[in-house]
């Protein structure tokens, strides 16, 4: 997870990544970001993200994206 | 009937409708639903219906077909003996679902592409030869299209894409598919509806409460005062503008003039149609998605099109966007351009690719002519500077000390989208390429606000009167808009006023309809703009 926070600082760092729930509804993360964000999680965590897996429900908070890594990797 | 705002919809379809509704049992309330949408269609496209049954049946079957292997798949897979045998069996089964639905999709773009771009297809291959003097000319092709094929083509590629990718599964229940696809609310102008979000509750047979019938009329009452009020009283100057410019050789200024007021036309005429079509599905219990939301408040262009059309823009994020930019190759280059590039711009060579072909796509989607590729490409190339300068901007505002939260900053943000929103709907609305880049021309070396105070601006198709009910109209629509924007709901807001304040406005909107909607001699209805795409 902690991993996870960086890579999201990186990209966006104007975030409180613990507490936020609306990344994507509130335009926090924008497409751009959102491609980054892909791209390096699939790097770090050595997994694939199907186009189906980027709603918004995955990507509004840091803890629902750690839940879709923690499932991909299991599959 | 051709159209939602018409007297033989809104007083009898509709109500015969409604009525239908009311009095059939629950279990019955989803047929009268389909067959309303059968009557419609066939009403609005006569024996051009079939063309939506083919897709209807078409994608049906390739939904079930794509189930059936997927549920083979599962069965196989507790018989495989390791991991690389599971795999195996997995590809084996995918590659036959990707077969299907590559066929069935490119049966659905194929037809809507024969039907709505093969005469422009042939004019361009008759240019070509012309410029080889052979005297040859192929004949064009005549075909119709059954109306609203655009948005229910969309609607059934994202059905099978859907269930190809496991998002839902396929629907047995072929009513229900088909009411999905045929609704008679949407089927003319949308908004593009994703299987997910509506079929269940299309043929859920809700009843009819009073709650959902009085909003829903109010809505309808709303949709219909911007469409006659305010879009049938531009068509005349808007036509006289675009159509007459080089004959009445108008200055800038009335290009200008003429650019802005088909922008208000436009979105009078769409966003009331849509007002109609979603009090109508708010009538039977059914909320469709919303497809604007106060587009001119946007900051950016970018943002403008997340307000606009939102379901024709979220559908070409999903289907096209993103699988693009997520593609492998594209996954690819924005890992090293990440590397070369940094944080900020290592993102942009994919997703301009990607905007590249979304922007190229809802051009043509927009219609077959070069006038709309135009379109396609100004966007594109807006968004891709707007996405390019972002980064710089970001860092320089707060060195120039300039809040981009501060009230003026965002006025002139606005403003800004707002005029380069209208030179983009002015492109569109040209009757052709060589006529938009004539009168682009004319805007930056003709350009001149003497006609503005000479009267000549109440000489082309709008008198002091009709600009005065046009300004009235605008200045609801933009107070409405701008509750929304704080989070009011209008309707809400009325619902908890006392009930005298409440029917005059009620009232005061239905006079507004009979006294002020553009009727009768010196005016021509506007035909719907979005139903020919």
């Amino acid at each position: 997870m902690d991993r996870l926070i960086e890579i999201l600082e990186d990209i966006q760092p104007d975030a409180d990544y613990e507490t936020c729930t609306t990344l994507i509804d509130d335009h926090i993360l924008g497409s751009l970001q959102i491609i980054s964000l892909v791209a390096e999680i699939e790097d770090e965590f050595d997994i694939s993200i199907p186009t189906v897996e980027i709603k918004p429900e995955n990507f509004n908070s840091a803890q629902a994206l750690w839940e879709m890594i923690q499932r991909l990797e299991d599959e | 009937m051709g159209s939602y705002i018409s007297i033989a919809y809104l007083l009898f379809f509709l109500p015969i409708t409604v009525f239908v509704y009311i009095v059939m049992p629950k279990k019955v309330k989803p047929f009268v639903l389909l067959t309303a949408s059968v009557v419609f269609a066939y009403l609005i496209s006569n024996f051009y219906i079939a063309y939506l049954v083919i897709t209807t049946v078409s994608v049906y079957v390739a939904a079930l077909l794509m189930e059936k292997s997927k549920q083979k798949c599962r069965d196989a897979l507790p018989a495989a003996e390791n991991r690389e045998e599971k795999k195996a069996i997995k590809r084996r089964y995918a590659s036959k679902q990707r077969l299907i639905v590559v066929l069935v999709i490119i049966l659905n773009i194929g037809i809507l592409s024969v039907l709505k771009y093969s005469q422009f297809f042939v004019t361009n291959i008759n240019s070509i030869i012309r410029l080889f003097d052979s005297g040859y000319k192929i004949p064009l092709p005549k075909f119709a299209a059954c109306i609203g094929i655009s948005f229910y083509t969309l609607q059934a590629v994202s059905y099978v894409h859907d269930v190809y990718k496991d998002k839902i599964k396929a629907d047995k229940n072929f009513g229900r598919l088909a009411l999905f696809m045929s609704f008679f609310p949407i089927i003319m102008e949308g908004p593009i509806c994703r299987y997910s979000d509506t079929a269940m509750a299309l043929w859920e047979g809700k009843r009819i409460d009073y709650k959902n019938f009085t909003f829903g009329l109010q809505r309808i009452a709303f949709g219909i005062m911007k469409k006659v009020v305010a879009a049938d009283r531009l068509n005349i100057i808007v036509t006289a503008i675009f159509r007459e410019f080089e004959y009445r050789n108008f200055d800038g200024g009335i290009v200008f003039l003429g650019a802005v007021l088909y922008t208000i036309e436009l979105y009078m005429e769409f966003s009331g149609t849509i007002d109609v079509v979603i009090g109508t599905a708010e009538i039977f219990g059914i909320k469709i998605p919303e497809n604007f939301r106060q587009p001119f408040f946007s900051k950016s262009i970018t943002e403008f099109w997340q307000r606009w059309h939102i379901t024709l823009g979220t559908w070409f994020r999903d289907y096209i966007f993103y699988p693009v930019t997520m593609s492998k190759g594209m996954k690819k280059l924005t890992k090293t351009c990440r590397k070369k590039l940094g944080r900020d711009y290592g993102p942009m060579p994919a997703s301009i690719i990607a905007f590249f072909c979304v922007w190229a796509c809802n051009g043509l989607w927009h219609g077959a002519g070069w006038e709309f590729i135009m379109f396609g490409m100004y966007h594109f190339v807006l968004i891709s500077l707007g996405s390019l300068i972002l980064p710089l901007s970001n860092k320089v505002l707060p060195r120039l000390h300039i809040d981009r939260n501060k009230l003026p900053y965002r006025i002139f943000t606005i403003l800004r989208t707002c005029i380069l929103v209208c030179l983009g709907e002015m492109l569109f609305n040209a009757r052709g390429a060589k006529e938009a880049i004539k009168m682009v021309k004319v805007l930056f070396t003709k350009f001149t606000f003497k006609s503005f105070f000479n009267g000549s601006i109440f000489t082309i198709g709008m008198d002091r009167f009709d600009y005065i009910v046009l300004l009235c109209m605008v200045a609801i629509v933009f107070a409405v808009g701008l509750m929304k924007e704080k989070g009011i709901s209008p309707r809400e807001w009325l619902a908890g006023k006392h009930i005298v304040l409440r029917w005059s406005v009620y009232l005061g909107m239905l006079l507004v309809i009979i006294l002020f909607g553009a009727y009768g001699t010196g005016y021509i209805p506007i035909n719907p703009i979005y139903a020919n795409f």
